[in-house]
């Protein structure tokens, strides 16, 4: 029902014409594509060295407060970057995207990554009062920490994999597969 | 230095992760087989101009007389444009003739799959079709390939 239902969603946003504009692009594709590449290179870059500095593997001469707070604006500026470009390589190709295990897995990371972060931005603040730089992280947010990049490099990886057709449902995959990935029986549009 | 050294450790794998990235960057040895070249011949029957990677549909002539339905990957519109193949160059019906390497997953399903070498007009003129350069792997067929 679920799968119905997204497929539905995809096959409406398939038949707009700017998404086969982009489809189609001699060059806007792949301007979309290199700069969602760029924009995770650089933001999760940043991210990971806050994350490294917590868990006290990075700058151990920088408060870990201060790298957090001087890296968190340009981090949020090519987070934001990242998930416009994202959101404009699956309005290029919806269908395939949105029965993609690599695709719906990789959503359920970013989920787990929002929170995660969440979490370790309350726990930042928290910490900032009573903590002072040269002991530890406290153990939130070194858990914090060793979750985002858990996360994030697992997000990269299913995204990397969504290029591979191996689980598509026009390959007709194993049942368990296909109802995972979202195959529709009898569906036209893969 | 302690630190450092625990630094160099935390990116052991992440270093590991993006060579295997330039690895597989040309998806070419995660999907096509290098072992299993293919000449295919018949009638276009659908040509999907597309990113990232463009599909001709072509109905292959076989030796008794039947066709199978095959679709060939080239490279991405925009690197089709640049070795002279746009989307009217291979109209509907047209008959041309595909160089190229099957996928390992031979089950044909919905068609057989290829990735396209090089490709010949019905006039008889050639372009290559692959992603980067020829886009085919280094098998001595293409003298200029270093």
């Amino acid at each position: 029902m679920l799968n119905q239902w997204i497929y539905e969603f995809a096959l409406w946003v398939d038949g707009s014409q700017w998404s086969t504009m982009l489809h189609e692009s001699y060059y806007m594709y792949n301007w979309v594509e290199a700069t969602h590449v760029l924009s995770l290179t650089f933001s999760l870059g940043l991210l990971f060295l806050i994350d490294l500095r917590v868990l006290g593997y990075a700058l151990p001469n920088v408060s870990a407060v201060e790298v957090a707070n001087r890296l968190h604006w340009p981090m949020l500026l090519g987070f934001s970057v990242m998930i416009i470009t994202g959101l404009l390589l699956f309005y290029a190709i919806p269908v395939r995207s949105a029965q993609s295990i690599w695709f719906r897995v990789k959503l359920l990371l970013l989920v787990c990554a929002a929170i995660n972060a969440l979490l370790f931005h309350k726990a930042l603040r928290r910490a900032a009062g009573g903590w002072s730089d040269g002991l530890p992280a406290p153990r939130a947010l070194r858990r914090g920490a060793g979750y985002s990049l858990l996360f994030w490099t697992l997000v990269v990886i299913c995204g990397r994999f969504i290029a591979y057709d191996w689980f598509d449902c026009v390959k007709e995959p194993h049942p368990l597969m296909a109802t995972l990935a979202g195959c529709v029986a009898g569906q036209e549009v893969f | 230095m302690g630190h450092i050294k625990y630094l160099l450790i935390a990116c052991l794998p992440l270093a590991a992760l993006g060579s295997w990235q330039v690895w597989a960057h040309h998806a070419f040895s995660a999907e096509f087989d290098a072992n299993a070249p293919v000449t295919l011949e018949g009638k276009v029957t659908k040509v999907e101009w597309i990113n990232p990677h463009a599909w001709i549909h072509l109905d292959a002539e076989q030796e008794d007389g039947t066709t199978v339905a095959w679709m060939v990957e080239g490279g991405t519109p925009n690197t089709l444009l640049r070795a002279g193949i746009n989307k009217r160059s291979v109209p509907i019906g047209s008959e041309i003739k595909v160089r190229g390497y099957q996928a390992k997953d031979k089950n044909c399903k919905p068609a057989c799959k290829a990735n396209g070498r090089d490709l010949m007009f019905e006039d008889g003129r050639t372009a290559f079709m692959g992603s980067s350069g020829t886009g085919a792997p280094k098998d001595g067929s293409d003298p200029r390939a270093r």
